[in-house]
């Protein structure tokens, strides 16, 4: 049905569609926001094709004074590490999302459930977490000394897993989409709390469950902070750590030279190259960047998603 | 949304006896259990370490756990907290944190809804991902990568603007050195990050309204602004409340890249760039003590904490089904 | 039914969280020893071995019958791939003192983070990195207790087990090492044999001072205040986005006022001035702690400053503390400069000349010169959480004395990491690479065979006499301790982050901004620092007396 509506559309523009001058209004706000959006990213890889020598010049320009696959050539010979820490980002990326999202559905869901005896006590349970924390030293140590997350792929998963903010927002989904009559008549008809969730409410959850899903594995794809912590072996280090590691050192090195005096101008001069750290930028964007209308297919259905019908 | 929801009593009270109640109650537990005991493990446990902000925490040498430091160090009240307040720049921090905070988030509020509600109303749905697809881009780039951006503009000798400035006949602007245009800059920067994120999670809970409710709408002669404000916007408003009391509990945290990284730590833009989070990172650059960065981390999270019970409050009593809690 | 389909579904996600922490660890323990496996080596560090060991001490009278595992956290590494390295210094570290090694590599991003997490939570790390300028500072954390006191009269490490290290080590590194701890005024850590000295020198573009007709002698004849020609003319010849003084500010201040960091001063923005004689650095002037920005050197200094930023010599990116290190070091790499900043190590002018394809000379401002922060430059602590506190110090000492251990350590494997040449030089091979260790972060360097380029008795013949001749400034041995002024230093360098740096390199107009950040120290409390340092610095020169 779906389908058939959605040739008709486009043949005819939509019955409450906006009126054509609005949307070209509309339009060209968005382009102009989107290019605003899209420059710095092709800013980014202009930079790594840059040569040194024009960043040593000129400094960091949209139009540069010498072109180089430098960076490129060494990024790849980084060989091994390079592929290895991308393989963990995927994995990483894979996993934790799953997981996360299992967790988050089945806590906001239910929070949802307005007849759940201890409902207001979860949701405050939760979001007292978002508020209060026990600060990095003790979440180390029990991470580390107390669950065993060290050197390992749950060192990077289980930190990241549970999200109060995700919760909350998956609750609000779940207000806003799920009409209660549904849960009910699901009761009536004998369907088990785990049935009516997987068999009736994820399916007409879509697109907040996907919106969940990508704002969580975006954070498994960013993250870098806690491999860094949690991580010391080289085998198991994200992409986005490896890239990371590249920009704390010069930071270091740079805080530090002071101090550090002749030590810190000879390991300077060993760092990688500007572009080189554009590279990785380049690197850690696109993969993810690619799997993002995949999530997408699902949030920008639009009205053609037809919602449940009472 | 139908004011008719039947009190799940109802239902209850036909599916029949007490052991069946309990029994929702408990799988509904099974539910909650795997995040909390998440929540229990990593976010209540490492709460014991909150009574460093009131310490001056040392290693015991005899035997250093993290539980024997803490039995061992000497409490020394409020101290930790005296260095937040021992600057005359204390209330310039305090302004920026508050002010920029306040200003995003309802510039962020207003541009994510609109964003949301025009991508929705784009004919073509091929167009409207591109575009959503695009103003995601901001939130992939760290704020590191995305001074260097600011910078190719505004590089006092070579940056773009500079030099249209200085074409155009201008006196150019001196900008790493100059308090006057970095509100704006900042809070450009900061609506060029975060519009795409917090617009799709406006932008799926539109879509998540019931296609019928529109032609019903429509059929009853209503124009497209009343659609929007009888229909869409009354059905955002939860998601709208819960997002602005979430920020709320923020408020006296600041995003510390945008205001670390993007002005490039420079000096002279401290009047407009200091927040509490930069000031407290500088300090620990210092000071390299726990108890300092615990217990200013208190401070901003207990104000941001009763700023969310205050909001709350206020709307469990206008619109209790929006309330966080 | 259904419930239970569901039920196994939660099991097997359950089972897949516990296979990743499951799968992993086996993959740890095949892999390198790097990998350091703390979920297996947490509880017990001393592993019951069988009793092959028929000797079970050592000529210092160590029981080793035990085996041991010790590890190593160190600072500034590359290291990618240690398992060839590893696999031979633990064959040897087993023969000698029972010991298997497992170092961590702390990268320079990661160090500080890593290090004073791992030291506050009690992690079961054996020997540490640590020095006057990292996170976990040596003399911070030999106040809160981390460090183990080596020379403990009631239990003496460092006699019974490091007796060797300790008679090869200069005085003056020894007396560096001296702090006051947790358990007194004493050694906490074993200070690396680096290069100690402190040399203040002007980095100059030789190449292009001759093309502007100019020679060296030009430069080493003024003084700061008098470069303006010189700069003027390389401007002339270069064009507007030339740059002619590449300097990093706040060295800059130290060179041109003749002072010192104070040891224990506020790490990245110092506060505290401490002024030596330019001539002869030990001679003392009459020794006081100033608040650095309130003197009439400093005056002088930034207004100076001021104008050649004015008149476009001073790049106005070296003004920013994110933009200035990578804008520095651009530029020196690519010789856009004639004269820079740069503090000096032993071999540079060959080294650099050759990056840079010009002719660099070094003019110095000073005799090299030791003070407490150079001497405390790379150390090596043994946690007060090790086990084994013996067998570290026995291991800290084998290292610093046994060229075999060290260079294997240092330089990896002969034949993989790198190979000697005709003269017995090494030369490195391109799996150097996968094995690069902080060279001054690990101990003794003399102990190691040259490299190329440095020539064959570098370390005897050059290295030893220069650092050697570096004399110690007044009140040396004197420590700040911060801890009564914690809160106002915290606030000072707050204050100073918004004004040194941009003073320093000229960004600022003195005329306005040096009262304003006067005024602004003494809100935040300056007075009581400079007055708890003075007092320290008193009572320090009491007990030297």
């Amino acid at each position: 049905m779906a389908q058939s509506s959605m040739t008709v559309k486009k043949k005819k523009r939509r019955i409450n569609a906006v009126s054509i001058p609005t949307e070209i209004v509309i339009n060209i706000i968005m382009i102009l926001f989107c290019l605003l959006c899209v420059v710095p990213f092709i800013f980014v890889i202009i930079i790594s094709f840059t040569s040194e020598e024009s960043i040593a010049q000129i400094g960091y320009s949209f139009i540069p004074q010498g072109w180089s696959l430098d960076a490129y050539k060494y990024a790849f010979e980084m060989g091994y590490s390079l592929w290895r820490s991308y393989f963990n980002s995927f994995f990483i990326t894979v996993v934790g999302t799953v997981l996360s999202v299992l967790v988050c559905i089945l806590y906001s869901y239910a929070l949802f459930r307005r007849d759940f005896k201890y409902r207001r006590f979860f949701t405050f349970f939760s979001f007292f977490t978002m508020l209060f924390g026990g600060g990095l030293v003790p979440t180390y140590i029990v991470c580390k000394q107390l669950l065993g997350l060290s050197d390992n792929y749950a060192a990077v998963i289980v930190p990241l897993m549970v999200n109060p903010f995700n919760i909350i927002v998956m609750r609000t989904f779940f207000q806003s989409s799920v009409p209660e009559e549904l849960i009910e008549a699901a009761a009536i008809d004998g369907s088990g709390e785990y049935n009516t969730l997987f068999k009736i409410i994820i399916p007409i959850s879509k697109p907040g469950i996907a919106t969940i899903g990508l704002l969580n594995a975006l954070a498994y794809w960013n993250e870098w902070y806690t491999p860094m912590l949690y991580i010391r072996d080289k085998i198991h280090i994200p992409l986005q750590y490896l890239l990371m590691q590249l920009q704390r050192n010069m930071e270091y090195l740079a805080k530090n030279s002071a101090a550090m005096g002749a030590d810190a101008i000879k390991a300077a001069s060993e760092m990688p190259t500007q572009s080189l750290r554009m590279v990785l930028v380049v690197l850690v964007v696109v993969p993810i960047a690619c799997a993002y209308p995949f999530f997408q297919r699902y949030i920008v259905a639009g009205l053609t998603i037809g919602s449940v019908k009472g | 949304m139908s004011k008719t929801i039947t009190k799940p009593a109802k239902a209850m009270k036909k599916s029949g006896t007490m052991t069946a109640k309990r029994k929702k109650t408990l799988m509904l537990l099974t539910m909650v259990a795997p995040g909390a005991i998440w929540l229990i493990l990593l976010r209540y446990l490492p709460m014991v370490g909150i009574v460093m902000a009131f310490q001056d925490y040392k290693i015991y040498t005899k035997d250093p756990t993290f539980l024997n430091n803490l039995t061992h160090s000497a409490f020394v009240g409020l101290k930790n907290f005296k260095f937040l307040f021992a600057t005359s720049d204390t209330w310039v921090m305090i302004r920026n944190t508050l002010g920029y905070n306040a200003l995003f988030i309802v510039l962020g509020l207003v541009i994510s809804v609109t964003f949301a509600i025009m991508l929705n109303e784009i004919t073509h749905k091929f167009v409207a991902k591109t575009y959503q697809t695009l103003m995601f881009f901001p939130y992939f780039l760290s704020w590191v990568v995305a001074s260097y951006f600011v910078q190719a503009f505004l590089d006092p000798t070579r940056g773009l603007l500079v030099n249209l400035m200085e074409s155009w006949g201008m006196t150019p602007i001196d900008f790493y050195n100059d308090c006057g245009p970095w509100p704006f800059i900042l809070t450009l920067c900061n609506i060029w990050k975060n519009t795409g994120y917090s617009a799709i999670l406006y932008l799926a809970a539109i879509t998540g309204i019931d296609a019928s409710q529109y032609e019903a709408a429509s059929i009853d002669g209503a124009s497209k602004w009343q659609q929007i404000k009888y229909v869409t916007l009354p059905h955002l408003k939860t998601m709208i409340i819960i997002l602005f009391i979430m920020n709320i509990g923020k408020i006296f945290c600041a995003d510390f890249g945008l205001f670390f990284n993007v002005p490039l730590q420079s000096g002279p833009l401290y009047p407009v760039t200091q927040v509490v989070d930069t000031y407290v990172y500088r300090a620990m650059m210092t000071t390299q003590n726990y108890g300092m960065s615990t217990a200013a981390g208190l401070l901003q999270n207990l104000i941001g904490f009763i700023c969310i019970m205050v909001a709350n409050t206020i709307v469990r009593k206008i619109e209790p089904d929006s309330a966080l809690f | 039914m259904r419930k239970k389909k569901l039920l196994s579904l939660a099991l097997a996600a359950m089972m897949v969280t516990g296979l990743l922490t499951g799968c992993s660890s086996t993959t740890d323990t095949t892999s390198s020893s790097s990998s350091s496996d703390d979920t297996s080596t947490e509880s017990t560090t001393v592993e019951e071995t069988s009793t092959e060991d028929a000797s079970g001490t050592t000529a210092s009278g160590l029981d080793i019958s035990e085996h041991v595992t010790l590890k190593w956290y160190l600072h500034g590494s590359n290291v990618t791939d240690d398992s060839a390295v590893m696999e031979k210094v633990n064959e040897y570290l087993g023969e000698k003192l029972n010991v298997t090694l497992e170092p961590i590599w702390g990268t320079w991003g990661d160090f500080d983070e890593g290090s004073t997490l791992a030291i506050n939570g009690g992690d079961n790390i054996d020997i540490y990195f640590t020095c006057s300028w990292s996170a976990d500072e040596y003399n911070q954390y030999a106040k809160r207790g981390a460090w183990v006191r080596l020379d403990n009269p009631e239990n003496n490490l460092i006699e019974q087990y490091g007796s060797d290290v300790w008679a090869a080590l200069p005085d003056v590194l020894k007396e560096g090492a001296l702090t006051d701890g947790v358990d007194g005024y004493g050694v906490y850590a074993v200070p690396g044999f680096k290069d100690f000295g402190t040399q203040n020198t002007w980095d100059v573009n030789v190449t292009l001072l001759e093309e502007l007709g100019y020679t060296l002698e030009d430069v080493e004849n003024r003084s700061y205040y008098e470069f303006g020609e010189l700069l003027q003319a390389a401007k002339d010849a270069k064009g507007d986005d030339f740059y002619p003084l590449n300097v990093e500010a706040m060295v800059l201040e130290r060179m041109v006022t003749n002072s010192v960091i104070v040891n224990g001063d506020s790490g990245t923005c110092n506060v505290l001035s401490y002024y030596i004689d330019p001539e002869d650095v030990s001679k003392d002037i009459g020794s006081t702690i100033v608040n650095k920005f309130g003197t009439e050197e400093y005056k002088k200094f930034v207004e100076q400053t001021r104008e050649y930023y004015l008149a476009g010599y001073i790049d106005p990116a070296l003004a920013n503390a994110q933009t200035a290190n990578d804008t520095l070091m651009q530029k020196q790499k690519s010789a856009q400069y004639l004269i820079g900043t740069q503090s000096y190590a032993l071999g540079y002018e060959v080294q650099t000349s050759a990056e840079r394809g010009i002719e660099v000379a070094y003019v110095p401002c000073t005799p090299p010169y030791v003070d407490k922060t150079s001497t405390q430059g790379a150390m090596m602590a043994i946690s007060t959480a090790s086990q084994n506190p013996e067998r570290a110090m026995a291991f800290l000492n084998l290292l610093n004395t046994d060229s075999y251990l060290m260079t294997l350590l240092e330089y990896g494997v002969e034949g993989i990491h790198y190979n000697l040449n005709d003269d017995g030089l090494v030369v490195f091979t391109e799996e150097r690479d996968n094995y690069t260790p902080w060279r001054n972060g690990m101990g003794n360097i003399t102990l190691l065979p040259a490299q190329e380029g440095e020539g064959k008795d570098f370390f005897t013949d050059v290295f030893i006499p220069y650092y050697s001749s570096a004399k110690g400034i007044p009140a040396f041995g004197y420590v700040f301790d911060p801890t009564n002024v914690e809160t106002e230093l915290a606030a000072l360098a707050n204050v100073a982050g918004q004004y040194a740096l941009a003073l320093d390199a000229g960004a600022m107009d003195p005329e306005t901004a040096l009262p304003e950040f006067l005024q602004k120290l003494d809100d935040a409390g300056m007075q009581s620092v400079v007055d708890e340092a003075n007092r320290q610095l008193e009572e320090y020169l009491a007990t030297q007396e």
